[in-house]
Order: C-alpha cells, then structure tokens, then sequence
C-alpha cells in the first residue's frame, strides 16, 4: 500500500494531489526549484525537498533528481500532475525499473498515444472513428488521389508537426498541389521530415473529451464529457460538463468508444480521450491525454468521484470500486481558468507579487489555487492562477453563480484575466450554448470591447487615491524628537513598516 | 487649493472641502461629493457614495502612483504633486525615456542582436525577452545607433528595467 508519495509538480495541481494525499492519510513530498522555495506546495506538504534552478529544465524535468528525492524520502510513489514529466514514456519506465510506483499509465500507454499516427492507427483497429485520412504519404500524386477520395476541404498536416507549423487548410481545389507543397517544405525545415497525411476538415469543431478511469484488472469506465471549445491559441479557458451540444445517446455511443480507446492500449489510471464533433454530431477520435487533466474538477464535482483518489487506488493495485451503471452526471459545473495576464494589452503575461487576493466563497464554489498575499508569481513558469469551478442544478444557475464568484474574485499586483471571463460569461453565444471552437475568434469585438467611460466610478477611485495619498502624507511626517506630538515613535514606526510592507 | 489627479488620459482637478471622521466632502472637476470613506485593510477601501457601496483596492507605487481596482475595470491614478510636475519637466528635457528599451514586464533575456555602435533601422528587433513561456520582441522606432547594452543574454530582468540605450 501507497504510503508516501512524491508529487513531482508545483503550483495548483501539486496542492490538489496533496490534499486528497491528506484525506487518505498519505504523506505528501514536494519538490521545488530555487524560484519556488515560497510556492503554496512547499508549505503545505509533509516534506519538501530542493531539486535545482529554477527553468524547469534543470529542476522539475530531470528525472535523475526526481528519482533521487523519491528513494532519499523513501516515497513509495510518484505522481507527475499535468504537464512536466506526466507524459514522458522514459520517466513511467524509470520509476519501474527504480521499484517505485508511477502513478499514471505504463510507458507502452503513453508511447503509442502520444504518436498521433500510432494512436489513430490502433483506434482505428478497436473500432473507434476517427478523422477519415490518409496514412504518411511523401509522394505527391498519392496525395492528390487521397484528397479526391476524402473530399474537400482537407487539413494537410505534418506527421512530425505540432503548434500549427507543417499545416495547411485546402478548401478549393486549384490550392491542392501548392498547398501540400508548403506543408512538405515547412515540415521539411521545420522538423528535418517532410512525410505528412491528409485529414478531413471539420468546418465548426467542438472539441468534447470524456474522463476514463482504467484499473490493472482489465475493468474501464468512463465519467461522461467535457466540453473544452472555449479556447484562445490552443489553450482552454473555460469548460463545462454536460455539454450543451450533447444528448443521451451520443453521450452513451461516445462513452462507450471512449472505454474501447482505452481498453485498445491497455490503459490504466485516469486518462481522457479527446474528440472533435461537429455541429451534427458527428464524432471522430483526436487524441488521448495520458494523465490528469487540468479542467478535472468538473468532473468530479458532477460525478461525485475524486480523481486523485481513485489513480491511487489504482495504482496500489485496488480493483475500480465504481461501477459505470452507477454513475450519472448531477447538475452543472463550470470551470474558469485565472491567468496571470493582461487582457486590455494582447494578454501578455503579468508576473509579479500578489499585493491582495480574496478569493470567492459560498455555496457552489471550489477554488483550486496556490497564490496567496505577498507571494511572487515566477516568470518561469505557466502564468495559470487558479481555476475557480462552480456547480448548480442547471446550466442556467451556473452561470449565474460563475458570474458571482468572479465579482468576488479580487487580485490586485498583477493582472488578470478575470475581467476577459466575465465577459465571456455575459456572451450571449455562451449564454446560448451555442458555441464551437471558433467563439472567441467570433465574439472578438465583443469580447475585447473596451469598457464603456464611467466618470462616476472614476471620481470613486479618485476619492479612494486622494484620500490614501493624503492619509500617508500625514502619517509620514517626520516627528520632530521624542513624542514631540504625543504620539509614541515606537508607534510610528510600526506604522510606517505596515505602510511598507509591500 | 485643488490637486491634479491623473486617472488613465483624464487629468482631474481635486480639492478637499472638509472631513469629518469618515464623512468626506470633496471636489471633482467641480461636482462635489459627500462619500463615507474608510479603509478596511491596507489598501482596501470601502466607500459608500448616494448609498452606493463600492469597493476599491489600491496598489501604491511611491505613495503617489496607484493602480486602483473596482468592479468592472482598473485604472492608473497619479497624484500630479508639485514634485511630480518638476520631475516630468526634468525628464522631459532630457528625453530619457524616448531613448530606453525596456519591458513592461519582468523576465529573462533570450536574444540580443545588436552591439554597441550598430547602426539598425526602423523596425528592427534588438532583443528579444521571455516570460512565462512567451517570447516578445522590442524593435526600435527610428533608424538609430545602438549606445549601450545594459544586459547579456540569459540575465533574468525587472520591470523597466533599462535594457538597452538608444541614440
């Protein structure tokens, strides 16, 4: 049995594993580099161990140091979090050959999800539907012949590729050859491989993914979806379950493929299977992500299942406890992603000291977070927050009461993105549910509307910094010798440092 | 006597009528307002204005430069003192700040392509800083000569921090 486990992340997620750590008596083991020495999970694990400087590359992403701290500490397992090392095959194998316990799926797992053409082959074998498209193809003819046979329009992607290089739209069909062309000739410089493969091109994606579990008993279940198409470059900023686009029997046929997706490479822990469905729901395997989510909580919250918990159990060997004919999805929740960064100027990143937080409360709310007063966010990492989760009976009342958690929600000393959510939740696309993975492209103008003048809330802001300046100015005025005005120095001078503090 | 306050480009004229524990009569551009201000925690205002209840919360910068927060948006407040007006005149005259790179945000410094004395043209990038997994370019204005470069590449920078000096 898992007795001590070695969380091999930071920042939010690394506080989450601890906490059902906690709950199940385990012992909690941090890790940190030199910038995270005042990270929120350095303070709240049992022990904590320092692994080097502060780029993740000398710290959190040696798997050497890693490994070290985990035999120095005597913990028993790892868990990686998201990101870092959660979907590095080397690392899964090391902890093995180490007799340590990864708390995550074995390398074999990982190795073929994480080849896009592997994984698509091996779905395809199981059954799943995937994106109809061609195999590698570097002969130019063949290509042609493929997207005749597919039909327009086609993504021509790279098979080395990822952040967009090595891909190309083709709509019409004099742009075919030009257009497998650039692809090749970007791959080719790109990634020294100029092998691509052709796909079909889904004209209004929403991007759905739904949460399995996997025991080493060959048992698979899955937890419903999520609906992730609120995103901006890639990067999601707002999910909900159940999704709006879905019903009862496209959730059952998904979930079930879902399930096969996994059984196909033998999975075990929690993983997500991500797909791409259009407007007529028609659905088509993207990928699977091999660890835990960063928008989990939703899941948990209308599932009623702790995820961590359950990847434990797991990974000490337990048998699922949770049968799929017992599980139902409760209500409505949501998740917001908090960035440290600047909405009004091109969301650029915003480091820096958190002078004041107060972080929402009351009924529905779940804050997941680490910063607290006085902590310096570093610039070496992700510039994610927080994620602030609701949950009501309906969709409706979720909304709602997002709306209210983030007018509560007050960061001052950096910027963030909290004002951006808050319009997305007014949106009336998103109000609708009417959304697909182009809303924040469609609903630019709105979104990035500047805030209407209000002279009347600008002189409350004056009166607010008029006062606070002449207030200071007061107190700061130097007493001339010892309790000239009949206040005590020692008195003074505690003043003054408060006035300091940050 | 009034006081200049500068919020976003609007520059206010504001004087103090009266004050009375926390009832506070003031003039703004001529309106006067009767508000009940108190500070609740160090830097958190809570101001009741016609009944309205407002909270506000101020980040200081040198007692005078504040980023204040209300609901809906944040705004930069400058108390335009007689020090801060002589100050501005100095360094308008010396157009200091026309002839410094700096980020607006701290960071690290990934790239510099320039060295003392180049000669580089409108829009050219000089240096190139990251933060927080994002890269962005500083690129000069004018065609310029390069004076001085105060950092090396790899060093971890402040804020406005001057990177590197311009002619």
């Amino acid at each position: 049995m898992i007795k001590k486990v070695l969380v091999a992340n930071r920042g939010e997620i690394a506080v989450r594993v601890m906490r059902s750590c906690r709950e199940m008596g385990i012992t909690s083991v941090a890790v940190f580099s030199e910038a995270d020495r005042t990270s929120m999970h350095v303070r709240y694990a049992d022990e904590a161990y320092f692994i080097g400087p502060s780029p993740s590359s000398d710290s959190y992403l040696v798997i050497d140091k890693i490994i070290e701290v985990a035999k120095k500490s005597g913990a028993d397992a790892i868990h990686p979090g998201y990101g870092f090392l959660s979907e590095n095959a080397e690392f899964s194998d090391r902890c093995k050959r180490e007799g340590i316990i990864f708390i995550g799926p074995s390398s074999h797992a990982i190795k073929t999800m994480g080849d896009k053409i592997t994984a698509r082959k091996s779905m395809m074998k199981a059954g799943v539907p995937v994106v109809p498209g061609s195999d590698l193809i570097t002969d130019e003819d063949d290509a042609v012949k493929k997207i005749r046979e597919i039909g327009l329009p086609v993504m021509v992607k790279a098979s080395a590729g990822g952040g967009g290089k090595g891909m190309r739209l083709v709509s019409d069909e004099k742009n075919i050859l030009s257009s497998i062309r650039a692809a090749q000739s970007e791959a080719k410089a790109a990634f020294g491989n100029d092998a691509i493969y052709i796909e079909k091109y889904i004209s209004s994606p929403h991007h759905i993914e739904f949460q399995i579990l996997g025991d080493n008993h060959g048992n698979v279940i899955h937890l419903f979806e999520r609906e992730c198409s609120v995103q901006r470059r890639h990067q999601k900023v707002v999910e909900e379950t159940p999704s709006p686009l879905m019903n009862p029997e496209i959730r059952d046929e998904m979930g079930k493929f879902a399930v096969a997706a996994a059984k196909a490479v033998d999975y075990s822990g929690a993983g997500t299977i991500e797909f791409i469905v259009d407007d007529n729901l028609n659905y088509y395997f993207l990928e699977m992500n091999t660890r835990l989510q960063v928008e989990h909580p939703i899941t948990e919250r209308v599932v009623g299942v702790d995820l961590v918990k359950e990847q434990i159990k797991i990974a000490n060997g337990q048998e699922l406890q949770i049968r799929q004919e017992d599980l139902y999805q409760y209500g409505h929740a949501i998740e917001c992603r908090i960035y440290a960064e600047d909405p009004e100027n091109n969301f650029i990143p915003s480091p820096g000291v958190v002078k004041h937080i107060t972080e929402p409360l009351g009924l529905g709310v779940r804050h997941d977070g680490y910063v607290y007063e006085g902590y310096e966010i570093p610039i070496y990492y992700d510039p994610m927050i927080s994620k602030l989760i609701v949950w009501a009976r309906t969709r409706e009342e979720a909304i709602s009461r997002m709306k209210r958690a983030l007018f509560s929600y007050k960061i001052t000393g950096v910027k963030t993105s909290i004002p951006f959510l808050q319009k997305i939740m007014k949106t009336p696309d998103f109000v609708s549910g009417k959304y697909n993975t182009h809303f924040i492209e469609k609903n630019t103008d709105y979104l990035m509307k500047p805030q209407e003048e209000n002279r009347k809330l600008e002189d409350v802001a004056i009166i607010a910094s008029y006062i606070d300046y002449i207030d200071r100015l007061e107190s700061l005025k130097p007493a001339s010798g010892p309790s000239a005005n009949g206040q005590n120095n020692w008195k003074n001078c505690g003043r003054r440092l408060s006035f300091n503090r940050f | 006597m009034a006081t200049e306050v500068k919020i976003n480009e609007r520059i206010a004229q504001v004087e103090m009528l009266s004050r009375d524990g926390n009832t506070v009569m003031i003039s703004i551009d001529g309106n006067n307002y009767k508000a009940d201000v108190v500070m609740v925690e160090d830097g958190i205002y809570s101001i009741i204005l016609d009944n309205k209840s407002h909270n506000i919360e101020l980040t200081r910068d040198e007692n005078k430069s504040f980023v204040v927060t209300t609901y809906s948006r944040s705004y930069d407040v400058e108390i335009v003192d007689a020090t801060t007006k002589y100050l501005k005149s100095r360094r308008r005259d010396h157009g200091l700040e026309e002839n410094v790179i700096s980020s607006p945000m701290p960071g690290k410094v990934v790239k510099i392509l320039v060295k003392e004395g180049d000669h580089v043209k409108a829009g050219d990038t000089v240096i190139i800083v990251s933060a927080m997994k994002m890269e962005s370019e500083y690129k000069v204005k004018k065609d310029r000569i390069i004076k001085d470069v105060k950092v090396r590449e790899g060093d971890t920078i402040q804020s406005n921090q001057p990177l590197i000096v311009i002619e």
